[in-house]
């Protein structure tokens, strides 16, 4: 129990927010698409953070940026474009698929389909190979006890 | 045949890794790619640092070639390259025009007066060399992100034009500065002189 606990402890804070700016939205649709655009785009100064939990000033400057975007009425993609002309496709965690980043989706593919068939022609092999050398043992203790 | 394959197989996959693990190991992850470089400086109307009544915009850049320099007191590095860019200043009469942002004159929480912020700049000039022609005066940081600038020190090569050839990230010391800087600085003055000779000709 206190296992299941700690584990969702560590899980649940992951998704704490480190946003304490107190940003002002007219609707709640505004607050969901900025919290979303925070959470999708990384910080380019200390990586492997997003924009949302970074307290980098580039973080700071980037909420707000997507902040005063989400208010003139610009859409998540919009925001994203936005960001990706001044900071590459790296700004956001999505990576488009190019032919440099196919790899990524295509590699596990590969080899998946590389053990498959692996694995069916050793075991057909195996099998087969198994299967008489047990017969020609059989044949010999039989050959033996005559 | 189909044993030779078992051995060659994994072996070229190992090699592969290898390589890629290996190039790794001299990657930087920070280094991205600019966004800004060949594209002209974006628009921009900032006030002077020290005379926040005269404005720029990205005119100042025509004409002669400039390193514009993003930095602020805060930032170390930047007062550890300092005098060596004064040096290049004055021993090369390199043009450098400073983009400053400060960290703690933020708009959302500013804690600092403008004219605390002066005065830290005139000081730290003061202490370590001054290669500024101006400083420009980001004070939203919006110029910054239109730029790409993750932090400082960052420097921009603009050319005669007005346009963006080269974005290093990092303080510019003498072995950046003969390296990565100077060709490609050497080379911008060549078509500005071109440049001239042709505006010459053309008015004779």
């Amino acid at each position: 129990m206190k296992r299941v606990l700690l584990v969702l402890l560590v899980l649940l804070s992951a998704n704490a927010f480190s946003t304490e700016d107190s940003y002002q939205f007219e609707s709640a649709q505004q607050r969901e698409t900025f919290l979303t655009l925070t959470q999708e785009l990384r910080c380019p100064m200390c990586q492997n953070q997003n924009i949302a939990d970074s307290d980098a000033m580039i973080a700071h400057d980037m909420r707000r940026k997507v902040y005063s975007l989400v208010q003139e009425g610009k859409s998540e993609k919009e925001v994203i474009d936005y960001m990706k002309a001044r900071y590459g496709d790296f700004v956001h965690y999505q990576p488009p698929v190019t032919l440099a980043t196919l790899w990524l989706w295509l590699t596990p593919l590969l080899f998946v389909l590389l053990a498959l068939t692996f694995v069916l022609l050793r075991k057909k092999s195996a099998v087969s190979e198994d299967v008489e050398e047990k017969l020609a043992k059989a044949n010999a203790m039989l050959e033996q006890e005559k | 045949m189909k044993k030779s394959a078992l051995v060659v197989i994994p072996l070229a996959l190992f090699c592969i890794l290898i390589g890629f693990l290996f190039r790794g190991l001299f990657s930087d992850p920070r280094t991205l790619d600019s966004q800004a470089k060949d594209n002209p400086v974006p628009h921009f109307e900032l006030p002077d640092l020290m005379t926040p009544a005269t404005l720029y915009t990205p005119e100042v850049f025509n004409g002669e070639v400039t390193i514009m320099n993003v930095w602020g007191v805060w930032c170390v590095t930047c007062a550890v390259e300092l005098p060596f860019l004064t040096h290049l200043k004055e021993s090369e009469q390199v043009r450098f025009v400073g983009l400053y942002f400060d960290q703690d004159l933020d708009p959302d929480f500013g804690t600092k007066t403008l004219a605390r912020v002066q005065q830290e700049v005139t000081t730290m000039l003061g202490r370590f060399g001054n290669p500024y022609e101006f400083n420009i005066f980001d004070v939203y940081r919006d110029t910054s992100l239109d730029l790409g600038v993750t932090g400082a020190p960052e420097h921009f090569l603009i050319d005669a034009n007005g346009v963006i050839r080269m974005h290093y990230v990092g303080d510019i010391n003498e072995r950046v500065w003969v390296n990565k800087v100077k060709p490609v600085y050497d080379v911008l003055v060549q078509e500005r002189n071109a440049m001239l000779v042709d505006s010459a000709g053309g008015a004779q």
